[in-house]
């Protein structure tokens, strides 16, 4: 019988939402995971790769997306932390800024896929430019879920949500918003660089 | 790990936040099961329209032939066979299987036999509700579509599947359907794994609960972890089919630079092994508190039943490729999966055995719940023997594709989790809707389902191991397959009853629940969990005190409690 009572109304919501992010996270990289297992796959049984003698993606536009979103992490962070240390300005500052990169992060996920229509690699040119597509509009979809996730903290940005929850919610969006970035940073070592 | 008191929420009063957009966890448990059923119905007719071409092809379906396929006259034309499988599978294990067991009792159950006063996110689960809603209007869409629904099986392998082997817009509304389902199944599963985490009653070890309860929370984990990778396979799938990727079309991948067609079974059965028990463990959880419960007696070993039920869910996703012995694997790889899927033997004989000890000597009731129990514990006993020669290499060689399997596949996961709901339904129905279903039909209902059953399944298993193959529109065509013939009528006849056998609980079910006037007491099976604690049907807010838990679930026949055999769990154990 080790059972402890929380009835501390914060304490039981930050424990019962943490719980909830880790499996909800835990689900989302194993769709990730499944994808690069594919990717792995192709990868590893095919002799040359790009296949077919396609020129690979330059690395420009994917480095600066790259850039943009572990900018956009580490300005959550900065977001989050002035938050704590009720630096109510620099929150918003931080907050702003990090939206901003997301969509930045959006803008240059566009340039992307026109540059690799200029350069011959089509979604349906080989398995090649299936996964680059295909893995980076997965991707793409679950950034403007991350932003809308970055809409909800709006209350907490005109301070009508009290200080526990707010602390609650930025937590959980900002579990999400890390997670993105990892994703990134693996899609752009695994499919961009090697 | 911790529980916390949720606040008494007010009774709903309009008929939208009461039946349609309800919190409620029982409400949500009650929609899911009148979806499930609404699908068993479908899928049901589906599986005798297959029947009846096997055994009389080419002649008019009884009935409602003539205007289902007007222009053959009445008879399921072979296209239309082919579909008609793919969307039998389909419904059967994602829209009547995964809603009864996981979303009807999951829901019903978890909280109730916790002691908690609804799920931890309400929302989430009413919104979870609503998109297997959407995900159904998809599938049956699908079926009105020019070229008709699905029809590359419910694996749906390409390329089958993809443009080259299904033209139409039924086999992407399929994909797009599963995709839309795995989200509701997932928000589920985190909503229950939360629950079971956080909201037990004080002094409710995990030890503590309910078997049921861990079979739905190990359900739960492996869907939180598996449909996002069959969510991955069809998404790729899809986008195969509508933006033209190359990923699972045939090819060599390093000269014409295409994708990989059997790509797509690993990460189906990466997901399609842990699916099946995803299926079976709540069914397996259920039948193993109701065995306790009827026979009188504590659950023999029910510590070792739940971990070897934990056993099972971690050995689950390390089996896979014995679905996959005839894609050209390596030997290496297919002894490797040979030997991990016999290692599931042993915590499944554990828990047999358990089953076993539980009724040995007990004085058993049998009630209707008891008596489709005890019918789990024969077909699954049957469809998991009958599993060891399609996981050994050499025996699956011959066996795969035939009608062995579909007889094995069959018998554990369709028969034992049809007897498992069915048993469910009858011994909570008091706290679903306050009523009890009549006994003496329930017992009518239960033999002629059995017997037409283990006809209709037992019979797939002799054509199968006889060399029929699945999923053949015309098994007359084929010289050693007429000798089969009559054992296909045999097994036809066996569903059409069994089918038949079904109305008899419609109209027990109906009856009991819209026009019974007799009231169910509080505990009409006089068992100790918190659920028969409170009222029947559960009140709203379920408990009014949450209870403080002393002992286990199955403390049944203690000689020292003087004046009934059972204790409630709430009591200090005499």
């Amino acid at each position: 019988m080790t059972t402890m009572v929380v009835n501390n109304h914060l304490e039981r919501e930050k424990m019962v939402s943490s719980i909830a992010m880790v499996m909800t996270l835990v689900s989302f990289s194993m769709l990730f995971a499944t994808l690069m297992l594919g990717y792995v796959a192709y990868r590893f049984t095919a002799e040359v790769w790009p296949p077919l003698g396609m020129q690979r993606a330059s690395l420009g536009l994917p480095t600066i997306s790259t850039v943009i979103i572990l900018m956009s992490s580490f300005s959550y962070f900065l977001s989050e932390n002035s938050f704590l240390q009720g630096k109510l300005k620099a929150f918003r500052a931080y907050y702003f800024f990090t939206l901003m990169l997301g969509l930045a992060f959006m803008v240059s996920q566009l340039f992307l896929w026109k540059n690799l229509k200029l350069i011959g690699i089509y979604v349906d040119s080989t398995v090649f430019g299936s996964i680059i597509y295909a893995f980076t509009w997965i991707h793409a979809a679950h950034v403007v879920g991350g932003i809308l996730a970055l809409l909800f903290l709006i209350p907490s940005i005109r301070g009508t949500r009290d200080g526990g929850k707010s602390q609650i919610w930025l937590q959980n969006v900002g579990q999400f918003w890390h997670f993105l970035g990892i994703i990134w940073v693996i899609i752009y070592f695994g499919i961009f660089v090697f | 790990m911790a529980f916390y008191e949720q606040h008494i929420h007010p009774k709903p009063t309009t008929f939208l936040s009461k039946y349609i957009f309800s919190f409620d966890h029982k409400v949500i448990g009650k929609q899911f099961l009148w979806y499930g059923i609404l699908f068993l119905f479908v899928g049901g007719l589906m599986a005798l329209m297959i029947r009846w071409t096997l055994a009389y092809p080419g002649q008019p379906f009884p009935v409602i032939g003539s205007f289902l396929f007007p222009e053959t006259g009445g008879a399921v034309p072979p296209d239309t066979y082919a579909m008609l499988f793919t969307m039998h599978g389909t419904i059967m294990i994602f829209y009547a299987i995964t809603p009864i067991l996981i979303g009807a009792f999951g829901n019903f159950c978890i909280p109730l036999m916790l002691g908690a006063r609804d799920m931890a996110f309400p929302l989430l689960n009413m919104l979870s509700f609503h998109v297997a809603v959407i995900s159904g209007l998809l599938l049956m869409g699908s079926l009105f579509t020019p070229l008709g629904a699905a029809a590359g099986g419910w694996t749906s392998y390409p390329t089958l599947s993809t443009l080259i082997g299904s033209p139409g817009v039924g086999q992407t509304l399929w994909s797009l359907a599963i995709f839309v389902l795995g989200v509701s199944s997932t928000m589920g599963a985190v909503n229950y794994i939360t629950t079971i985490i956080t909201l037990r009653a004080p002094g409710m070890g995990y030890f503590d609960m309910p078997l049921t309860i861990w079979g739905l929370g190990l359900t739960a984990v492996l869907n939180a972890i598996f449909l996002p990778v069959l969510g991955a396979g069809v998404l790729l799938l899809i986008f195969d089919r509508v933006f033209g990727t190359t990923f699972f079309l045939a090819g060599a991948a390093a000269t014409t630079g295409t994708g990989d067609p059997v790509l797509f079974q690993h990460v189906f059965w990466i997901f399609g092994h842990p699916e099946v028990y995803i299926l079976i463990l709540p069914a397996w959880g259920i039948v193993s508190d109701l065995l306790s419960f009827f026979a009188r007696k504590p659950a023999f070993g029910a510590k070792a039943t739940a971990l070897a039920m934990t056993s099972i869910t971690i050995l689950s996703t390390l089996v896979y490729g014995h679905h996959m012995f005839t894609t050209q694997m390596s030997p290496l790889l297919t002894q490797t999966f040979m030997t991990l899927t016999m290692t599931i033997s042993i915590p499944s004989a554990i828990f047999f055995t358990n089953w076993l000890g539980t009724i040995w000597k007990g004085s058993i009731r049998f009630h209707s719940p008891m008596l489709f129990s005890l019918g789990v514990v024969f077909v699954f006993g049957l469809g998991g023997l009958t599993g060891l020669y399609l996981g050994t290499v050499t025996t699956d060689l011959y066996l795969h594709d035939t009608y062995f399997v579909v007889g094995h596949f069959h018998y554990t996961m369709a028969a034992s989790v049809l007897l498992g709901g069915f048993a469910a339904t009858y011994f909570w129905m008091p706290k679903m809707f306050g009523t009890l279903m009549n006994e003496f039909w329930a017992k009518i209902h239960f033999w002629i389902t059995m017997l037409g059953l283990n006809g209709v399944f037992f019979g797939m298993m002799l054509v199968g191991y006889g060399g029929m193959h699945r999923r053949i529109y015309n098994p007359f065509i084929y010289e050693f397959t007429q000798k089969l013939i009559p054992i296909n009528t045999f097994t036809t006849w066996s569903a059409i009853i069994m089918g038949f056998a079904q109305i008899i609980f419609v109209i027990n079910f109906v009856h009991a629940v819209f026009f019974k006037k007799e009231k169910a007491s509080d505990n009409p099976w006089e068992v100790g969990t918190l659920e028969w604690t409170i009222p029947s049907p559960a009140p709203h807010y379920n408990f009014k005190d949450i209870p403080v838990v002393k002992c286990g679930p199955h403390e049944l026949g203690n000689p020292n409690v003087i004046g009934k055999d059972f204790q409630y769990q709430t009591e200090e154990l005499a």
